[in-house]
């Protein structure tokens, strides 16, 4: 096989599928990179927030004044100093900005304080009485459905309820050659962004207010804060532009509701709130622990006939974008396989174990996991090849997916994994497992996932794009979607290049800065690539027309781009189906510690279904980057909380694959050419670390035995190894 | 006063004995190119160098810098146009994505490196362990920095 650069010198380019170095590269490696973080003002204010006592608790009475006393406090504001609606949340706005009759989780802001230092802002915290009135946590989803359970919010405890149904399935289960089961839990990982969540506010002059924080989807922030201050969103520009990390954890408001709440009370003077760690894993997100109780049916040629699941989310205290993971989640259950019976009950339950929302996947690492299990379960139990069974059953363009629908555009899931079947690692995973040292068993496993891009359907989906030639005759790109780290600011400079016939370093790019450029969505749901660059070609494609014609500078020349939409619909699950999807095939060799259980992963090949390369480099550092990220959610990530109190503070016992654990990864592009896409790409960001959080434990239970729970923790695949040997 | 080197230049400020040197790097001297990302000395994101040695600047108090020299990561290399081998590498292999853990890799590597000029791979992921990344994977890090030490330009 080819590889992606020896490809690429024959196919007409001149930029696109090139490895272009990151034009942010030089800056970065010489930390002259400016986050919003690291920005200072004279004159500022500092900002705290003051977190809820208890998990679930009736606020009394909240009294400030002594903290207002102190001296060097400039102001101390509670839900009675919010100008308009005092609640968020991306989907329903249930989260308070700030309590006010109730705390539902640790990580509950109940008021904010700005002072003259940041030492003051503190003692101004412990100022401040709160009294409350505790009551008893509901932090197990199984009993918060339970009848008598304590409400977590007025409406009782379950929050969404999705359903698919097609076909028959307890026929197709009774007439299935092989039935197997399980019930698969996933740990509340944490994005662990290196960055903390942070930023400036500050009042202008002339009344407008300016944010400077970190952050996937500015316009929606704007939209969010104005709500909350009962102001025109015109009055605010948001900077947001670039992230120290974000994989959905920044897709939410974070911080940028305190600090404009706290700017309009510093009286012009910039005010700047950045949370320590410890502050961050109690107030942010993180992602929903999944309870998947599931069937799969299949015959003795290999058809997978049947699949059944029972889906509990943890939602914790707040919504935000718990409903659209929850329908993410059932429509890609199936997988990419052609099921005909399928049955899904998915319940996203409230309860007070902080609060959840997007995260890298959105829901699909967890049904993956469940369901890769099974198939890997059912051709151990048919006799089939893992792999073999899996190319029988996936679907192909113009055929029905599991979730019942047709797929109109490119997928090669197929493709996938043919290409890791053909991979040395693949070719040589029985000699490797046979050579394993005394004390070490070793195991190989493989899985395939698939992830939508965009929004999806029914739901608004759309980029703009300016290019403009300055009066200098320089370029300039303005595109929404936040330079994040994947690296899109260097795409979308390729592709305008492409158009433009110049070189992408003579483009200067503009991201995330709702003051100059237009609204290009969120930079989530792995549309960043697909929906920013074909509005950057459209708006470039404008300009090449506006300067065919001889139009002196400066020219202006905007493009959009409208996602489009399946041709069917899912009833009841909002955002589904998806016409676009990313697809990946990835398999792993992994060793066993025999006494310990621990683990260690030694190769990973990931094939990526990702339309046309834009740019290898940036391909292989998202394969990478999700693999590794994969690999810590199957093994050793994981937020413990007991009573609704974090156990995990910090990343001192909050456990991140090292560059020790990393293992060598080779990734495979396979191209399929999307043609709704920006010269024939997709977005992958996603379905990156969909497939290997399977493929895992697929290779822990060929060594030893099978885990049911992540993460596989060297207890948990000890006891799968005790539970195998005793087994007759 | 509590004066030492920074990057070759000294240094004099005013702040108290037991400020984090992080934050005087940051606030006093405006080098924010060390960040905070844990504040527990766990990630190795504010790894700066004391008199050659790599330490979190996180866990050192300013008053243990006196008559120290520090070097950070605005203090390697000559800048974006004249980068040291280990950030050309960096740029090169794509071992910067969101780059906000980078300047601390940046400051082990050199750190490494300038003991262990030839390290083998095992070396190289020994060396960087103190330093967590959340967007890479490492693979393109450790290929950098066994780059670098190769000498190759390319």
């Amino acid at each position: 096989m080819r590889s992606i650069d020896e490809r690429r010198s024959s196919d007409g380019f001149q930029w696109v599928g090139r490895r272009v170095p990151r034009l942010d590269g030089p800056e970065k490696v010489t930390g002259r990179t400016k986050y919003m973080t690291d920005l200072h003002f004279a004159n500022a204010a500092y900002g705290r927030v003051l977190r809820a006592a208890h998990p679930h608790a009736i606020i009394r009475r909240i009294e400030v004044s002594r903290a207002r006393a102190l001296p060097g406090v400039i102001c101390v504001l509670t839900a009675a100093d919010i100008p308009g609606l005092n609640g968020f949340g991306i989907i329903i706005q249930d989260q308070p900005v700030l309590a006010r009759e109730k705390v539902r989780m640790t990580g509950d802001a109940v008021a904010l304080v700005a002072a003259e230092s940041e030492e003051l802002a503190e003692q101004a915290l412990a100022l401040i009485e709160v009294d409350y009135e505790p009551l008893p946590a509901v932090t197990e989803p199984l009993q918060a459905l339970a009848p008598g359970a304590p409400p977590v919010h007025e409406g009782g405890n379950l929050l969404q309820r999705t359903t698919l149904c097609r076909g028959d399935v307890a026929r197709a289960f009774a007439e299935a050659d092989a039935v197997v089961e399980g019930t698969f839990e996933t740990p509340r990982q944490m994005h662990a962004f290196i960055e903390t969540e942070g930023g400036w506010a500050r009042l202008e002059p002339d009344g407008s207010l300016t944010i400077w924080c970190p952050a996937q989807a500015a316009y929606r922030d704007r939209l969010q804060v104005a709500r909350i201050l009962g102001w025109n969103p015109n009055r605010i520009r948001i900077i947001s532009s670039p992230l120290g990390g974000g994989f959905g954890g920044k897709d939410e408001l974070t911080v940028q509701h305190y600090l404009a709440l706290l700017a309009l009370h510093t009286g012009g003077r910039p005010v700047k709130l950045h949370y320590k760690r410890e502050e961050s894993v109690v107030a942010g997100i993180k992602r929903h622990p999944f309870r998947v109780e599931a069937w799969l049916g299949a015959n003795r040629d290999g058809t997978i006939t049947a699949l059944q699941a029972r889906i509990v989310v943890d939602k914790g205290a707040y919504a935000s974008l718990g409903p659209a993971v929850l329908n993410l989640a059932v429509e890609h259950i199936a997988g990419p396989y052609k099921v005909e019976h399928v049955a899904v009950e998915g319940l996203l339950v409230y309860t007070n174990n902080g609060t959840n929302g997007a995260f890298r996947g959105f829901g699909v690492p967890q049904t993956c996991f469940a369901l890769e299990s099974l198939v890997e379960m059912a051709a151990e139990r048919l006799g089939i090849d893992p792999l073999a069974l899996r190319k029988q059953n996936v679907v192909r363009r113009g055929e029905v997916d599991g979730a019942g629908h047709r797929i109109e555009s490119s997928v090669a899931v197929w493709e996938c994994l043919d290409a890791v079947e053909r991979s040395s690692l693949w070719e040589g995973r029985a000699e490797w497992v046979a050579a394993a040292p005394a004390g070490k068993l070793r195991g190989y496993g493989v899985a395939c996932g698939v992830h939508g891009v965009g929004l999806g359907k029914g739901v608004p989906d759309f980029a703009n794009a300016a290019v403009e030639l300055t009066a200098e005759g320089r370029f300039r790109l303005l595109v929404a979607p936040q330079e994040i780290g994947q690296g899109n600011g260097t795409i979308y400079a390729q592709m305008a290049a492409e158009v433009l016939g110049c070189a992408p370093d003579e483009i200067e790019v503009v991201q995330g800065d709702t003051g100059q450029v237009p609204d290009g969505g969120t930079v989530t749901a792995s549309r960043g690539t697909y929906a920013g660059g074909m509005a950057t070609v459209n708006a470039a494609k404008k300009m090449a027309t506006l300067l065919g014609q001889g139009a002196p500078p400066p020219l202006r020349a905007e493009g959009y781009f409208i996602l489009p939409q399946a041709a069917g619909a899912l009833p009841g699950i909002i955002g589904a189906p998806h016409h676009v999807c990313g697809y990946a095939a990835q398999a792993v060799l992994l060793e066993v510690d025999a006494l310990t259980g621990e683990t260690r992963v030694e190769r990973v090949v990931s094939a990526i279904d990702c339309g046309r390369v834009i740019n290898p480099t940036g391909l292989e550092g998202q394969s990478e980057g999700g693999v590794v990220m994969g690999v810590g959610f199957a093994l050793c990530e994981d937020t413990l909380m007991e009573g609704g109190l974090h156990r995990t503070r910090n990343l001192t016992t909050y456990i991140l694959p090292t560059t020790c654990e990393t293992p060598a990864i080779e990734t495979i592009a396979v191209e399929s050419c999307e043609e709704t896409g920006p010269f024939g790409a997709k977005g992958i960001g996603e379905v990156v670390m969909v497939p290997v959080v399977a493929a895992i434990p697929n290779a822990i239970a060929r060594a030893t035995g099978r885990v049911f729970r992540l993460p596989a923790t060297p207890e948990r695949v000890w006891a799968a190894m005790r539970k195998e040997a005793q087994q007759p | 006063m509590i004066s030492f080197t920074v990057n070759g230049r000294p240094a004099a400020v005013a702040v108290p004995d037991a400020k984090p040197l992080l934050d005087t790097l940051r606030d006093d001297l405006g080098l924010t190119g060390a960040k905070e990302c844990c504040g527990k000395g766990e990630c190795g994101s504010c790894t700066v160098l004391m008199d050659g040695e790599p330490v979190c600047a996180c866990l050192v108090f300013t008053a243990q810098a006196r008559g120290v020299e520090i070097i950070t990561v605005e203090g390697i290399g000559g800048g974006p146009e004249q980068l040291d081998p280990i950030q050309a590498a960096f740029v090169a292999e794509g071992a910067a994505q969101c780059g906000y853990c980078t300047p601390g890799f940046i400051v082990a590597a050199r750190a490494l490196l300038d003991k262990n000029p030839h390290p083998t791979a095992a070396e190289i992921r020994r060396g960087l362990a103190g330093n967590l990344c959340r967007c890479t994977g490492y693979q393109k890090i450790l290929q950098a920095v066994a780059k670098a030490a190769e000498g190759r330009a390319d």
